[in-house]
């Protein structure tokens, strides 16, 4: 077991209840005296009989021996000494922890040291270790976002304790629910007595009852209440400055005070490889509140793609939550290349008249041979190559064949718009009402949503985007409609170039979350990707079709992904926590369903103590018998003359 | 009462059976040990100058022309010394160890005084307390019982030391019988060799109670010594009384190597137990 700590030191004082103890035992008369002619021969008796048995020295103070003893005993009952983490039954043990992100959570330790709930939780399981029956064995399991096995069920107490030191605090959400099932799972596979022990502070962002079946479940609790403040989401973009019309990064982050009071922090904004903070706002966020805030600053060329630290100051109980990391968006002006077999078009025109797009105007020839952004949305017109570097793509009037996956059929004379798809984003703000068409190529998408604007079952505006490459394909040439004539046309375009706006700044694939795996989105033709970030040695991560799947990362911080073929080029990606329920770090308690079988009630670590105060008190009522028994036996005095033989 | 008419009888019969292994020196019944003197004859020897011109056998220096000295054989009467303990821890049992004492003295005493013997009290506490004349004869027989009356119970034992004093207060050594329950740590054992060298007939009776051989106790006590007051705290059990009488068996089987060791008597005497049968195996010089 465990150490034994005191619930109740101020028990101690009874100690002092020796002194009058040992008053009244020397004060008393306790023996039948009697004379005898010489005391010699049983002096010398009792010496003999000392010697023979040393513990017979201690029959004649037998009495106050028991008293001694029983006043220990019930100063210990009254100290309520307990061991951590009880009585642990059972043949076979699953010890599920709580890895999440609030386990990382300070408190005040009895040493006066700041300690992790996570230190607690590894106490409180190296107890249950401690506390496992003889021959009994012990899986180990770490719930996180995912359950992990940490040590495959095994006797040897040295190495599950070893297992347990690698068992850390991941920066991500918890669901105690999976570790639990898989912890059964496990069990379910051995026979024996089976039981489960669950170690966390409550704190769960997927909280309900923990199903474990027929097994009997243990919750221990750690951790106190503590006020925590934490940042819950951010979001980036770039755009102008309202008064000057100045390039900016926007940063919109959002606060969350947990506590019962209000939280008077700053936030600051730091860029990777500056010294100073961008900028700072000093904020009071509403007890139990939210409060928006927005940090703007304008990036130099050099910051573009750089990372960024947004951190709340001072730092609270839980420090992960007050750090949140991002990319320094992109320009605000968007790079476009459009390569058309025609000088100048209605498209080109049209790109032309936004100020926010650094058009770049290339033959078709020159789009295989020309360095192009990657960031870029690219616009073809009048074909459709095999390989379109860039990001977005925007193909006009593809000939017949296959495009981006799509078959373009042979074109139709006359179509009549008839319907489109008004909720994509591309359709916002726009009507293709009075929209005449001389002719289209008519498209073959297929899906849901791969149609975007159809001539009756004719689909002539298709989506034949993939992951990491938003691709809108458009079948006809706008030259030969009254389309460039209408304002919806101007707003088309607009759209596709905020969309790909968008792409560029969230690296095509949005906020990546700690504990899920993440795309990112990379030039087509690249295949491989090395990865690295906080807490992850570098490996090397396939991609194909312009993206790869990162598998989850466990901490929050800025990832890297780079690749050399086929050329060279790196791309970051921020991962946070932003989890409004992970951030709550109340202990909560956490019940085990009941209908899954037997269970115990959660409590809190202390309350989990096995405690022998009971049983302190009882052998302490013997202890007191004992003595009242021996006190008040009679002495038979000498047998009178009479009854002797001679 | 130390002696009726009753016991007298006994004791009558029994006296002409009492062997003394000592002579006291004056003139009496029993032959001496030591030669010269006036008594019987026994041998010749040559005259050597300074021998007593009396003691010159005149008829044999005729007959053999040389002087003969007469040598004779001694007739001694014998002092019987009854050293009674009268320590306080002969004040104990019914009857007590001190009146059994005193009837053995009185009867070994009155044995003594029908044999013509001289016969002495000494009572025994740290060392001599009380010491009577020695009276001969049958018609001092009151003034012993009276010198025995006389004997109370007092202060604790040396038994050693009241021997050797006895013994250096002796000029001429007889009959010591001791009187005693022999619970004395002292060194007992040379005070009675030194007696025995000295040319003493030592008897040791011993006087006991029956609590002290058979113990009944069971409990917790606190034991007070009857001579030193001092306490001994015992829990009665069969293991303390089985130490107890270990200690006791090797007390007796002591005294009965010192009696064995030293040509002496050792009679064990229970407090209940009848005096003539105790007279019986102190006439017969038995070693219990």
């Amino acid at each position: 077991m465990g150490s034994v700590e005191l619930l109740n030191p101020k028990g101690l004082w009874l100690l002092t209840g020796f002194v009058p103890l040992v008053i009244f035992y020397i004060l008393k008369i306790k023996r039948q005296r009697i004379k005898v002619p010489s005391t010699w021969l049983w002096a010398e008796a009792r010496r003999d009989l000392l010697a023979k048995s040393p513990f017979k020295k201690l029959i004649p103070e037998l009495s106050l021996l028991l008293q001694i003893l029983a006043l220990l005993a019930l100063t210990a009952a009254l100290t309520r000494p307990a061991l951590r983490g009880g009585r642990i039954d059972g043949d076979h043990v699953a010890i599920i922890i709580d890895t999440s992100a609030s386990m990382g959570t300070l408190a005040r330790g009895a040493d006066g040291k700041d300690a992790t709930r996570m230190a607690e939780a590894l106490t409180a399981a190296n107890d249950v270790l401690d506390a496992l029956a003889p021959g009994a064995d012990a899986i180990v399991i770490e719930s996180s976002r995912e359950p992990k096995v940490v040590s495959p069920l095994d006797r040897d107490v040295r190495k599950l304790k070893g297992a347990l030191a690698q068992v850390a605090v991941r920066d991500v959400e918890g669901d105690l629910g999976i570790a639990v099932a898989l912890g059964a799972d496990r069990l379910r596979a051995v026979g024996g007595k089976r039981r489960i022990v669950v170690i966390t502070d409550g704190a769960l962002a997927h909280g309900g009852p923990v199903a474990a079946a027929d097994i009997p479940t243990q919750v221990i609790t750690v951790g106190d209440a503590r006020d925590n403040a934490g940042i819950v989401r951010i979001d980036v973009r770039s755009g102008n400055d309202p008064a000057t019309h100045r390039e900016q990064a926007q940063v919109f982050v959002m606060l969350q005070n947990y506590a019962a009071t209000p939280r008077d922090a700053y936030v600051t904004l730091s860029i990777d490889g500056h010294k100073d903070p961008k900028t700072s706002r000093r904020m009071l966020i509403p007890a139990h509140d939210k409060s928006p805030v927005v940090l703007t600053f304008s990036p130099d060329a050099i910051d573009y793609g750089k990372g960024m630290t947004v951190e709340l100051s001072p730092p609270d109980a839980l420090v992960i939550d007050d750090k949140a990391y991002a990319r320094v968006p992109e320009g605000h002006k968007m790079p476009v290349t459009i390569a058309s077999k025609v000088d100048y078009s209605w498209v080109m025109r049209a790109l032309d008249a936004d100020g926010d797009v650094d058009l770049q105007k290339l033959n078709l020839a020159q789009l295989a041979t020309v360095n192009i952004d990657p960031e870029a949305l690219v616009v073809v017109e009048g074909a459709c190559p095999e390989s379109i570097p860039g990001r977005d793509v925007l193909i006009v009037a593809p000939p017949e064949g296959n495009c981006l996956g799509i078959d373009v059929g042979k074109s139709v004379e006359q179509p009549q718009l008839t319907s489109w798809e008004a909720g994509d984003a591309r359709f916002r703000f726009l009507t293709l009402d009075g929209v005449h068409l001389t002719k289209a190529n008519p498209l073959a998408a297929q899906g849901a949503g791969a149609s975007l604007a159809r001539a009756g079952t004719v689909t002539i505006i298709g989506d034949a985007s993939v992951p990491g490459r938003a691709a809108t394909i458009v079948g006809f040439d706008v030259g030969e409609s009254d389309w460039p004539l209408k304002a919806s046309f101007v707003l088309f375009i607009r759209n596709i170039v905020e969309g790909a706006r968008l792409h560029r700044s969230q690296g095509a694939v949005g906020p990546v979350r700690t504990g899920d795996p993440h795309r990112i989105a990379l030039p087509a033709d690249v295949t491989k990707i090395t990865v690295d970030g906080p807490g992850m040695p570098e490996h090397d991560v396939d991609c194909k079709g312009g993206f790869a799947i990162v598998p989850p990362v466990e901490r929050a911080g800025l990832y890297h992904a780079k690749w050399t073929t086929p050329h060279v080029g790196s791309v970051l990606v921020a991962a946070n926590l932003t989890s409004e329920k992970e951030s709550d770090i109340t202990p909560r308690p956490v019940t085990v369903d009941a209908t899954a079988g037997s269970s115990t009630s959660a409590s809190r670590l202390a309350d989990a103590h096995h405690e022998w105060g009971l049983w302190l008190a009882l052998l302490a009522t013997l202890l007191i018998a004992i003595d009242l028994f021996w006190l008040t036996r009679q002495s038979p005095a000498p047998k009178p003359k009479a009854e002797r033989a001679t | 009462m130390l002696l009726d008419a009753t016991f007298a009888r006994e004791l009558e019969a029994l006296r002409r059976r009492m062997e003394v292994r000592a002579r006291s020196g004056s003139g009496g019944d029993h032959l001496a040990r030591k030669r010269g003197g006036n008594a019987e004859f026994q041998e010749h020897r040559p005259y050597y100058p300074g021998d007593d011109l009396r003691r010159i056998d005149w008829l044999a220096f005729a007959r053999t022309g040389e002087p003969m000295f007469k040598l004779f054989r001694s007739e001694e009467d014998v002092v019987v010394r009854l050293v009674v303990d009268a320590s306080l821890s002969l004040d104990m049992g019914e009857p007590t160890k001190l009146e059994v004492a005193k009837k053995l003295a009185a009867a070994i005493g009155y044995m003594a005084l029908a044999g013509s013997e001289r016969t002495q009290v000494l009572a025994a506490g740290n060392g001599l307390s009380h010491v009577s004349e020695p009276t001969r004869g049958r018609a001092t027989l009151p003034k012993l019982l009276r010198e025995l009356d006389r004997i109370t119970p007092n202060g604790g034992t040396d038994l050693a030391r009241a021997i050797e004093q006895t013994v250096m207060r002796s000029p001429r050594p007889g009959m010591l019988v001791i009187l005693s329950d022999f619970m004395d740590s002292g060194p007992f054992d040379a005070a009675v060799s030194r007696a025995a060298a000295a040319g003493h007939d030592v008897a040791m009776v011993q006087v006991l109670a029956r609590e002290e051989i058979e113990p009944r106790y069971d409990g917790d006590f606190a034991l007070e010594d009857a001579e030193t007051g001092a306490i001994v705290e015992v829990t009665m059990d069969a293991a303390a009384i089985e130490a107890y009488l270990a200690r006791l068996n090797k007390l007796l089987l002591g005294l009965r190597a010192i009696a064995k060791r030293n040509r002496a008597t050792y009679v064990r005497v229970p407090n209940d137990e009848p005096i003539l049968s105790a007279i019986r195996r102190f006439v017969a010089r038995k070693i219990d």
